[in-house]
């Protein structure tokens, strides 16, 4: 393992940044999110980013496809990203969230542009030494301090951070920093073990505490579609975007055009399964008429139908619905209502 | 005296027992200190659930949009929530028979994000209120501290802390002691054009366009938005920043004239635009332009751009 | 090119909202009179100043407007006796609300114009035509695509 001195990090990421385009968590205006860096940006490893970092492959917005017609035929051109990048300071839940989206985009049929982006893509996850108060990964068999997807794994130990390369893009990215590098002492290296040792016991003694997990609940859910649980909860729901957009996991998309004159762009665009016109035919027949049916979706899609169909939760315990949905209407009551069994029991 | 707490469960049970109502909102209590989130009861039993505590922050009324009841609904106003109650009721957009308004004279509210600046939510259970000071509860211990540090941004320039409408009041009326709202837009006038604009570029290009800002703004009241119209689509879903200033001139030209200035929109935005400051540029004006107005609280004076004068001032050619 | 050579030969695009039954027909007067005022002017007709809805102006910067004007008939004379009265407070928030954005306030004028007036309507044409190509092209609400 190696490991780096906090006062490098300035010329770290300059040098990074000379390799590639270097997403990092920038605080500005008091929001942290993922940017680019520049020289003079504030990074910031203290809270997650509000927007998670789903958006570096699978854009809010992206063109795919130009059109122009007029002359004699239609032209159409294909756009397709180029950029090398780095993302750095990833938490292990978001990461974690790749592996959810990879199932739908990586999957036959293959969206292309997402696969491109994560072939060019080096992610350096940052372990966290202590899970917010609203952190539940552990619920869903993940690690603070730990993500196995990650390229690079760093941790902040105070003085330093420890950098260890865990693919060949790691490895690939580590020469290229190696100057930047000291060996990390086998002291060190424990003490990075023992961290993930401690942030993992005491993430999941907060779990226990908070009286329920995810054991046994896709069981428990299914054959809840008609369950009261859901007139109960969804009253309160103001149907805005903010648990879709801001979650990890979530990845419905719709295609739109957009056109001047004679030419113009197709795009995919980020929807949500919570907006009324989610659903809306243009016969005016919405098949979930109301809030009701939209939070059901939400929540079932999540904890029922994709691990179902894929083996996986399709949620991390980032946490992001909890803190932002304006009225606390968020996936830890839907698992403890709908019955996860309480651990310890 | 009772706590406010407790009347507010008494009136509750009340209305639902008696079958005056059919439906009471309120705020009840999630895992979290600051989660208190709206509430639909509709049996007398489930009152109990009920809460008052220094996070009910959210406007109960606007949910009279979606809830149609055959008797009446109760629900809890706060100052804020009375004065967007009332725009609602000007919009013609609820009925004032059909609902029991129970006013609570409210203070202020507590902002988490101040409660997590301050470094005190590490460990915190439970936040309490008592008289101008904030009890924090810890697994060992407590702490104290003056309520007003830890207010909403929204609270702190209230000007109508009692409610303006009600059937019922639950307390006694609360001082009022605003601090001038308007600071912020008169202070972005003097700067220069070319700093405002990347100022507010700045702020636009991290919108999300959630519409969270519009789901929960009393004024945002039509049955039918622009916004969601897929023809004609006047507001595309690209990532382009001119699609997010037609959205942002958009919504707050809307609601000028109506928008009560009771802070929802802004203090929900997840990521942290400044709303209130695009909102208060309009009152501003128009109070300036068109004499004061308050909306949702000036019913009888007529609504600014629903009315005119014919020495209104002229609009300037732009030089 | 340049980047001041094309500023040199940049013509800015205005759109004017007309109202039928004063700017419109001034502009038609101007025309018939044989006056000239720019062709950056490009006239879109509608029924009375208070038929233009923010959502038109807005659009047309999103489209690659410089400059947006909004005519109608003098206070008082409206059609439909009070369209213009309303428009002419909707329309000075909202230009103090695009300034108030970063917008130079010249990109959105109005002006009342009689049927009659079709010096003035030439006159007015040229001058915010000037003043805009004096500002230079708009790309501040502009859509980048
Ligand atoms: S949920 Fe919290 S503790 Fe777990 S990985 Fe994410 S940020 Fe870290
Ligand atoms: S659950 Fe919360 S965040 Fe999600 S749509 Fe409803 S109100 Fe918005
Ligand atoms: S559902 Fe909530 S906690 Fe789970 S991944 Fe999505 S935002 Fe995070
Ligand atoms: S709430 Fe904030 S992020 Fe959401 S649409 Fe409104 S301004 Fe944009
Ligand atoms: S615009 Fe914002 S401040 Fe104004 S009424 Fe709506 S939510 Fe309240
Ligand atoms: S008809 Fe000309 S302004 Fe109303």
């Amino acid at each position: 393992m190696k490991k780096i001195a906090k006062e490098k990090l300035a010329l770290l990421w300059e040098l990074l940044a000379h390799k590639a385009t270097l997403y990092f968590p920038l605080q500005e205006d008091g929001a942290v999110n993922f940017a680019p860096w520049k020289n003079g940006a504030q990074v910031d490893f203290g809270v997650n980013s509000i927007v998670p970092p789903k958006n570096v492959f699978f854009p809010q917005a992206e063109t795919y496809l130009r059109f122009k017609t007029g002359a004699k035929r239609l032209q159409l051109e294909s756009v397709e990203p180029e950029e090398k990048f780095i993302l750095f300071g990833v938490r292990p839940c978001d990461l974690a969230s790749f592996n959810i989206l990879d199932k739908i985009f990586l999957e036959e049929p293959t969206d292309g542009l997402y696969a491109k982006r994560r072939r060019l893509g080096t992610l350096v996850s940052m372990g966290c030494n202590e899970p917010g108060e609203t952190c539940f990964c552990t619920s869903f068999a993940l690690e603070p301090a730990f993500a196995p997807g990650a390229d690079v794994m760093v941790w902040d130990m105070g003085e330093f951070l420890l950098w260890e390369p865990r693919s060949t893009k790691g490895e690939a990215l580590t020469a290229v920093i190696n100057e930047l590098l000291d060996e990390a002492a086998p002291e060190e290296t424990a003490a990075a073990v023992r961290l993930r040792d401690t942030t993992a016991a005491g993430e999941a003694a907060a779990a226990r505490q908070r009286g329920w997990n995810t054991e046994g609940l896709q069981e428990a859910l299914r054959g809840k579609f008609n369950d009261e649980l859901w007139e109960k909860l969804y009253h309160r729901c103001l149907g805005c975007g903010i648990c879709t957009y801001l979650c990890p996991t979530c990845h419905c998309f719709d295609i739109q055009d957009f056109s001047r004159d004679l030419e113009g762009e197709r795009f995919s665009c980020w929807d949500s399964c919570m907006f009324a016109e989610f659903t809306l035919m243009t016969s005016g027949e919405n098949p979930r008429p109301t809030q009701k049916e939209r939070v059901r979706q939400r929540f079932l899609h999540k904890l029922l139908y994709f691990p179902s169909k894929f083996g996986l939760y399709a949620c991390v315990g980032c946490g992001r619905c909890v803190r932002k949905c304006p009225v606390h209407l968020d996936i830890t009551q839907v698992i403890k209502e709908a019955g996860g069994v309480v651990s310890g029991s | 005296m009772k706590q406010l707490s407790e009347i507010l469960k008494e009136v509750a049970f009340g209305s639902l027992s008696s079958g005056e109502a059919e439906m009471v909102i309120g705020w009840q209590k999630g895992p979290f200190w600051w989660q208190s989130f709206p509430a639909f009861i509709t049996d007398p039993g489930g009152t109990g659930s009920l809460i008052w505590d220094p996070f009910s922050v959210s406007n109960l009324s606007k949910y009279l949009l979606k809830e149609v009841p055959e008797k009446k609904i109760a629900l809890f106003l706060k100052g804020c929530d009375a004065l967007g109650f009332n725009q609602m009721l000007r919009d013609g957009r609820v009925d004032r028979e059909k609902v029991l308004l129970f006013g609570i004279p409210c203070d202020g509210l507590v902002d988490p994000a101040r409660v997590e600046a301050a470094g005190l939510s590490k460990g915190l259970l439970q936040v309490k209120k008592e008289q101008e000071e904030l009890i924090f509860y810890y697994k060992k211990g407590q702490r104290k501290a003056p309520a007003r540090d830890f207010y909403y941004a929204k609270c702190l320039s209230c000007r109508y802390p009692n409610p303006v409408i009600y059937d019922q009041m639950l307390g006694e009326a609360v001082p009022c002691q605003p601090v001038e709202r308007f600071a912020d837009v008169s202070k972005l006038e003097t700067t220069p054009l070319e700093e405002r604009f990347s100022y507010w570029s700045r702020h636009f290009s991290r919108c999300i366009r959630c519409f969270a800002c519009r789901n929960v703004c009393p004024a945002c009241s039509c049955r039918e938005c622009i916004f969601d119209l897929a023809e004609p689509r006047w507001l595309g879903k690209a990532n382009e920043l001119s699609e997010t200033q037609f959205y942002h001139i958009t919504r707050a030209y809307h609601v000028a004239g109506r928008c009560v200035d009771c802070g929802e929109c802004a203090r929900i935005c997840p990521v942290g635009i400044p709303l209130a400051e695009l909102n208060r540029k309009f009152i501003k004006d128009i109070n300036e332009l068109y004499g004061e107005y308050d909306a949702g609280a000036d019913l009888d004076k007529e609504a600014p751009l629903l009315t005119f004068k014919t020495d209104d001032p002229d609009v300037s050619s732009g030089s | 090119m340049p980047v001041n050579l094309k500023l040199q030969s940049f013509e800015p695009l205005i759109i004017a909202f007309c109202c039928n039954w004063c700017s419109y027909a001034g502009g038609d007067l101007a025309g018939t009179s044989r006056m000239t005022y720019p062709a950056n002017v490009r006239v879109i007709r509608v029924p009375c100043s208070s038929r233009v809805s923010s959502n038109f102006i807005l659009r047309a910067f999103q489209r690659g407007a410089d400059g947006v004007v909004v005519a109608g008939c003098h206070p008082g004379d409206c059609h439909y006796t009070s369209g213009n009265y309303f428009a002419r407070r909707r329309f000075l928030l909202l230009q103090r609300f695009l300034e108030f954005l970063g917008m130079e306030p010249e990109r959105f004028q109005v002006h009342w114009i009689s049927a009659s007036e079709g010096n003035r309507f030439a006159a007015v044409m040229t001058e915010t035509t000037d003043k805009i190509r004096a500002l230079g092209p708009n790309r501040k609400l502009r859509d980048t695509r």
